[in-house]
């Protein structure tokens, strides 16, 4: 089998500056392609391992490592990893107010330009306006300033769209799901589904609380995490037993 | 390629007499007279020092003003536009006219015969002393600065002679701005130019200053002064752009005068020099007049631009609002110290202050220092300043997506002075501050 997209190894991250770990081991394979769901209740470390995936600043890698692509990307800046093909749709994205979404979008595809080259200003305005319409997005959306006074499921548009634009390799969902009605939902997972369609090896790791978002985004492996660790891994079924059953027959393995 | 007529005196300041530096000049008595007047104030009065309030940041005793060789600009030339400045227009839209001043002389002058023919006149200040000694008289030598500002000012209005006259008559709605281009080419020089800005009532005007010159290697000093009155309900937007190149330091004092329901914006924008000060004094002098002052500036390397502002409620009923926004990377520094005063007769005055600074490293350094002073009892007054760092959470959103940390920065720095942007009522206007500050940030 080939090398693993993504690959975390003992992974173990605490807040810069404080004694208490948050991820406490944590061991995860990611194929090219596949789909993974990461469930677990409020607080078990799911975000912290999504950030330190992308490389946030606050928090502090105390052991383990994290592979893409078979390089070790712990020791890259945030921008590098993006630039690798690494994507997180933030739980709570930032706001920016007085930067658009299409003059940000712009300035992210310009980065990944090499020295000297052009960017093509139509092919990305052409891009950019297919895209909104795939997230069934209105067009004056790409000239208001980025989250700035959005409601919740715009947010989540919004970084699906700007993962469709920067066509990652990886792309970690935070709770993309939370906050959208029924409709949103399905237009969203949609969304992700046709860069699934569009990139056969795209790899996705979908964080999430409930089932319901993988009714319409169908994960290959589920896993659950509890207290900083994956206490369970399995497939799809797994998900329907955490909804039946929810996570406290979990709470013996995790304290062991 | 020299167009001069008359040609200054080259001595340097501090060998410099007075009749030698104007000889040449054929002026109106009113004008040669207040002009001497100023040169003897200027020669009787000490430079201020870090011990007075307002030059407490920027040491005036560290600029060689006796090394520079002053220029008085003389006779008004006509010179075909040069590539950078038809360059510059050809991307900045629709305009009403076009003035060229190099040193302060007036190289090139022209007015859409349409707008000249509604009566608006534009000419060099040198006309104007012919043709309007008594409105230039008063506009300009009857200014009575502070004390500590008055030694510059004296010496700004001994060496006039550049700079340009704009008259707008009672109830002409100009259709698009003046654009001036005030460049500086000589290193070494001491130069001066007024902007004259008299809009009467129910006139309309706009115009955009852009001051500019190459990187110099000797030590230059550009004195600007403007002076923007506006009559009952006159309307006037005025810009001014400096991105003076590396040697260049410039000291500007504005004077805004709001007659009654007029309304007048003024906008400075800093990006240049080595120094630059920016004093902006709005006066309410009638009922229902309004002030919007404004400001932008980003300072790099060991970049200094000091501000210092006054809205001054002499009439009732007024409105002022003050924005001003710097960001500041390397060892830039700035200062914003500003004053609403409310005299005991104004009441029911709406007066707003606000300044906030973005440091991008460690060695910058902003400082502020906002004020009220008040005397009437029935005011709505508000100050505030902040001086801040980019947020981490914004830097990491951008950078989670592909900027650079220094991309992340710039483009927060554009967000950042987005607000005061949009404030600029005419788009072809905001069109070239932002171009110019794109230029500068870099992205
Ligand atoms: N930046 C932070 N500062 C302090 N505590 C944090 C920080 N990030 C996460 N934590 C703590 O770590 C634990 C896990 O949080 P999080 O990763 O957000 O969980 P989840 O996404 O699974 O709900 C929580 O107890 C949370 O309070
Ligand atoms: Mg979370």
């Amino acid at each position: 089998m080939s090398e693993p997209l993504l690959s975390i190894r003992g992974l173990r991250a605490k807040v810069e500056g404080e004694d208490a770990e948050i991820l406490r081991g944590v061991d995860l394979d990611l194929q090219r392609g596949e789909v993974h769901a990461l469930m677990g209740p409020n607080g078990s470390g799911k975000s912290t391992l999504a950030k330190v995936i992308a490389g946030h600043p606050a928090y502090e890698v105390t052991a383990g490592e994290i592979l893409f692509e078979g390089e070790d990307v712990l020791e890259l800046e945030p921008d590098e990893r993006s630039r690798a093909g690494i994507f997180l749709a933030f739980q709570y994205p930032a706001e920016i107010p007085g930067v658009s979404i299409a003059n940000f979008l712009r300035t992210a595809v310009n980065s990944r330009l090499d020295e000297g080259e052009e960017m093509d200003v139509f092919g990305f305005q052409r891009t950019l306006a297919e895209k909104m319409e795939m997230l069934k997005m209105d067009p004056g959306f790409a000239t208001r300033y980025v989250n700035d006074g959005f409601s919740g499921g715009e947010k989540k548009r919004n970084e699906i769209l700007q993962m469709a634009v920067l066509r990652p390799a990886l792309g970690v969902l935070d709770e993309t799901d939370s906050g959208l009605d029924i409709d949103a939902l399905k237009v969203v997972a949609r969304g992700v589904n046709r860069l699934s369609e569009a990139d056969e090896a795209l790899g996705v790791l979908l964080i999430t609380h409930y089932k319901r978002i993988l009714n319409y985004i169908q994960p290959d492996i589920v896993h659950v995490m509890m207290a900083g660790r994956i206490a369970e891994s399995g497939g799809a079924s797994l998900a329907d037993k955490l909804e039946a059953e929810g996570y406290d027959w979990l709470q013996q393995t995790a304290a062991v | 390629m020299s167009t001069m007529t008359a040609g200054p005196a080259e001595s340097t300041l501090a060998a410099a007499d007075f009749d030698t530096l104007a000889g040449g000049l054929t002026e109106p008595e009113a004008i040669a007279v207040a002009r001497a007047a100023a040169w003897e104030r200027f020669t009787a009065l000490p430079w201020p020092t870090k011990k007075s309030e307002e030059w407490r940041y920027t040491d005036l005793t560290k600029v060689g003003f006796e090394a520079l060789t002053p220029v008085v600009p003389a006779t008004a030339t006509a010179e075909a536009l040069s590539a950078d400045v038809r360059e510059v227009l050809g991307r900045s839209g629709e305009r009403a006219g076009v003035v060229v001043l190099r040193e302060g002389r007036v190289a090139h002058l022209e007015l859409e015969p349409e707008v000249a023919r509604s009566g608006v006149v534009l000419c060099s200040i040198r006309d104007a002393a012919d043709r309007h000694p008594e409105v230039l008289r008063r506009a300009l030598f009857e200014v009575q600065p502070g004390p500590a500002e008055e030694k510059l000012w004296a010496l700004h209005l001994a060496l006039l002679g550049g700079g340009y006259f704009l008259h707008v008559p009672r109830g002409v709605e100009m259709p698009a701005p003046i654009h001036a281009f005030h460049i500086v080419e000589r290193a070494g020089t001491l130069s001066s130019a007024h902007s004259f800005v008299y809009g009467e009532s129910g006139a309309r005007a706009s115009v955009i200053d852009e001051f500019l010159s190459d990187d110099l290697d000797a030590e230059t000093v550009s004195l600007h002064g403007a002076t923007i009155t506006g009559e009952g309900g006159a309307g006037i937007e005025y810009v001014a752009l400096q991105r003076f190149g590396r040697g260049v330091k410039r000291f500007s004092t504005q004077h805004v005068a709001a007659g009654r329901d007029s309304r007048i914006v003024t906008f400075n924008v800093t990006l240049g020099g080595d120094l630059a000060r920016t004093d902006v004094t709005s006066r309410l002098d009638g009922p229902g007049s309004d002030s919007e002052m404004l400001a932008l500036w980003f300072g790099d390397s060991d970049q200094h631009f000091d501000h210092h502002t006054l809205q001054h409620h002499a009439a009732p009923h007024a409105h002022s609002d003050l924005l001003f926004k710097g960001a500041l990377t390397d060892s830039g520094s700035s200062v914003f110290r500003g004053l609403i005063r409310v005299d005991k007769g104004a009441q029911l005055t709406d007066a707003y202050q606000t300044n906030r600074n973005l440091l991008l490293s460690e060695g910058s350094h902003a400082s502020a220092l906002p004020n009220l002073e008040i005397e009437a009892d029935d005011v709505r007054c508000s100050h505030g300043a902040t001086i801040g760092q980019v947020e981490d959470g914004q830097l990491f959103y951008l950078m989670s997506r592909g900027l650079t940390r220094r991309q992340a920065e710039r483009l927060l720095v554009f967000g950042f002075f987005d607000e005061v942007l949009g404030r600029l009522p005419m788009e072809g206007v905001r069109a070239r501050v932002r171009e110019a500050i794109e230029e500068k940030i870099g992205l």
